[in-house]
């Protein structure tokens, strides 16, 4: 048993010293809050934008249709002249929408026909699509407005022309959409546990076998399940410290940006969560820890191992991802599945919903047995003779 | 002492060791010579417990290697063919690290590894981290490391593989130190010339069989050979591996 202390004490000594590999895994956990950070202002810009700001439209042939230019001054849209190359200006992305008014308008107008103008956009540009609606829409709200206006001078009622009328009950808000964002910080939290183990396992493991240093390791005189308990543990703080940083830099980008103001909504994420969820991640270390130390123990070679690990942690943080879209309500069976029952769980937290301490429960318990499974085949893997003959 | 009784091992279809029998006393180095590839590893990795024999036996001090390998380890000393340091460490911390994994602890773990020190001559590189070792520099760590323990029986395999002149001596005066300590030496080699210079009795392995075995002069009259060189390729039946 001291020997697990003896093992944990001596990669922790050695995977310390190797200051470029932690430093560097250090700089990667701040992509996450900043990439994350850099999302929230552009995500919140865009609402400000597109609901604030009046639309701007360049329009070619403003002489033929006088008074559609004016019905849109009052609507709040800014009327710009048109560049020459209307088109290549709207390829080009420097124009979201441009609307072009044919020279026969105002004779299709007066006699009475459909008189056709033109919208130019591109409606595969994301960031446009905001514009592009509310032009079509200040349009035809000017068609409607001249329709019911004809049909009243010939004496028939309007509502002759709305057989049906729809009225949107939208229940998304701002809030909601922001919160589908949210969905997505469970994933950076788990890769990071996952990302903060791995070079410390490769190094014990794989990185073992390579240098040689295995066979001799293994004469001495220690059941070999101490040996694995030994590395396993000695990627624990690593993991867990890569887990405190990743939330400290989500708690940081959360209180320097305005969230409130930029998306409307106010984000748990004072001390009391960073805690909870911190403590709901940690049967995640230990999983992260003892999956990376069983494949890690397969592969020859540091290089080998370091091209298996990223699949791992993908494949267990990738169902997060998708609770983005797809939300899936905090049901027994959800919490069975180690890192799935966590997201949702830190995903309720982030919500401030009500959670269940069963639910909790039931996670670490399911996760700290599957590890528990997971560590036992890595000892039967070391205790067999593939270990040394790698075959 | 290590008794050894039929020992067999084969990996998929290639029989690597075949009915494999001598011992080695206290008190006297024993070489097993052969060719490359001709089992002399797979027999040393079954005898320090890393392999398990598919037949016969093999005993260290009186400890069945399959039956109580624990026992086995605690009283070999073994230079294996993979002899990786930790190269973050210093030669000191590589030492005590495997001093600590058999027990051993505080004033007299640090005073075993700095008579170790002297004795392999190695003080000016003690506190050194061992990237960038040369292979002899190297080699002395992983010796230090494998006899922390004091072990009685001592098994090197090919320890003077890659050393230069001056290296390969110092370890022949290691080796026969090792001896008048009373310890019982057992090691590999490819080179003819080295265990007949060191060795009380060669045991020539090829094909993964004993093809003789005995005192260097108890082989030349086996063999019916005027040098041990001829002795030994008339054992091996050919001429390939000598060096």
């Amino acid at each position: 048993m001291k020997n697990i202390l003896v093992i944990f004490q001596k990669e922790m000594l050695d995977n310390l010293r190797d200051t470029r590999s932690w430093m560097t895994g250090f700089f990667w956990l701040l992509f996450g809050p900043l990439l994350f950070g850099g999302m929230i202002v552009m995500l919140g810009n865009t609402f400000k934008e597109s609901t604030e700001k009046p639309l701007s439209l360049p329009v070619l042939g403003v002489e033929h249709a006088p008074n559609l230019i004016k019905f849109l001054e009052q609507q709040n849209v800014i009327i710009l002249p048109a560049p020459a190359d209307l088109q290549a200006a709207v390829i080009a992305g420097d124009i979201n929408v441009a609307l072009i008014i044919p020279e026969n308008y105002g004779e299709d107008f007066s006699a009475g026909e459909t008189a056709a103008v033109q919208l130019v956009f591109d409606s595969t540009r994301q960031s446009a699509i905001v514009d592009i609606e509310r032009a079509k829409n200040v349009i035809q709200s000017y068609s409607r407005y001249i329709g019911v206006l004809r049909l009243s001078l010939r004496g028939v009622s309007p509502e002759v022309m709305s057989v049906i009328q729809i009225e949107e009950m939208d229940t998304a808000t701002p809030q909601s959409q922001a919160l589908i964002f949210l969905s997505m910080l469970p994933y950076f939290i788990i890769s990071a546990i996952f990302n903060g183990a791995s070079p410390v396992i490769i190094d014990a493991t794989a990185g073992e076998r390579e240098r040689g240093s295995l066979e001799p390791l293994l004469i001495n005189p220690l059941s070999r399940s101490w040996v694995v308990i030994g590395k396993l543990l000695s990627a624990m703080p690593f993991a867990i410290i890569t887990l405190l940083i990743t939330l400290g830099g989500f708690a940081a980008v959360f209180q320097i940006l305005p969230i409130e103001e930029l998306l409307g909504i106010q984000i748990g994420f004072n001390l009391s969560t960073l805690f909870s969820i911190f403590l709901i991640c940690l049967p995640i270390v230990f999983i992260a820890c003892a999956i990376q130390t069983l494949i890690a123990s397969y592969a020859k070679t540091t290089k080998e191992a370091s091209t298996y690990l990223p699949f791992v942690s993908l494949i267990l943080a990738l169902p997060g991802m998708a609770l983005a879209f797809l939300p899936v309500k905090p049901e027994l069976w959800t919490m069975l599945i180690p890192t799935f029952g966590q997201q949702i769980l830190i995903n309720q937290f982030l919500r401030a919903e009500p959670i269940s301490g069963m639910n909790i429960f039931i996670s670490a318990l399911a996760t700290i047995l599957i590890s528990l499974v997971i560590t036992f085949i890595a000892v039967k893997l070391y205790e067999g003779e593939r270990i040394i003959t790698g075959k | 002492m290590i008794q050894v009784q039929g020992l067999s091992k084969s990996f998929g279809k290639v029989k690597a060791v075949q009915e494999v029998s001598f011992s080695a006393p206290d008190g006297e180095i024993t070489g097993l010579l052969g060719p490359n590839g001709a089992g002399k590893s797979t027999t040393l990795r079954m005898l320090y417990t890393l392999l398990k024999p598919e037949g016969g036996t093999a005993k260290v001090d009186g400890f069945d290697v399959t039956e109580s390998p624990v026992e086995v380890q605690k009283r070999i000393g073994v230079l294996a063919d993979a002899r990786g340091l930790y190269l973050r460490l210093t030669s000191r911390e590589n030492i005590r690290y495997y001093g600590r994994l058999h027990g051993l602890e505080g004033e007299q773990l640090e005073k075993q590894i700095d008579s170790l020190l002297v004795l392999l001559d190695m003080q000016h590189i003690a506190d050194r981290k061992t990237e960038g070792f040369s292979t002899g520099e190297k080699l002395k760590v992983a010796i230090a490391r494998a006899l922390v323990h004091n072990p009685k029986n001592i098994l090197l395999d090919e320890p003077t593989n890659g050393l230069d002149v001056m290296s390969t001596r110092a370890m022949r005066q290691f080796v026969l130190r090792l001896r008048e300590e009373g310890k019982c030496v057992l090691f590999t080699s490819h080179i003819m010339q080295e265990v007949a210079a060191l060795c009380n009795q060669i045991v020539i392995i090829a094909k993964g069989k004993v093809s003789a075995n005995g005192t260097p002069e108890e082989l030349r009259k086996q063999t019916g050979k005027e040098t041990l060189e001829d002795a030994f390729v008339a054992a091996i039946g050919s001429e390939e591996g000598l060096g």
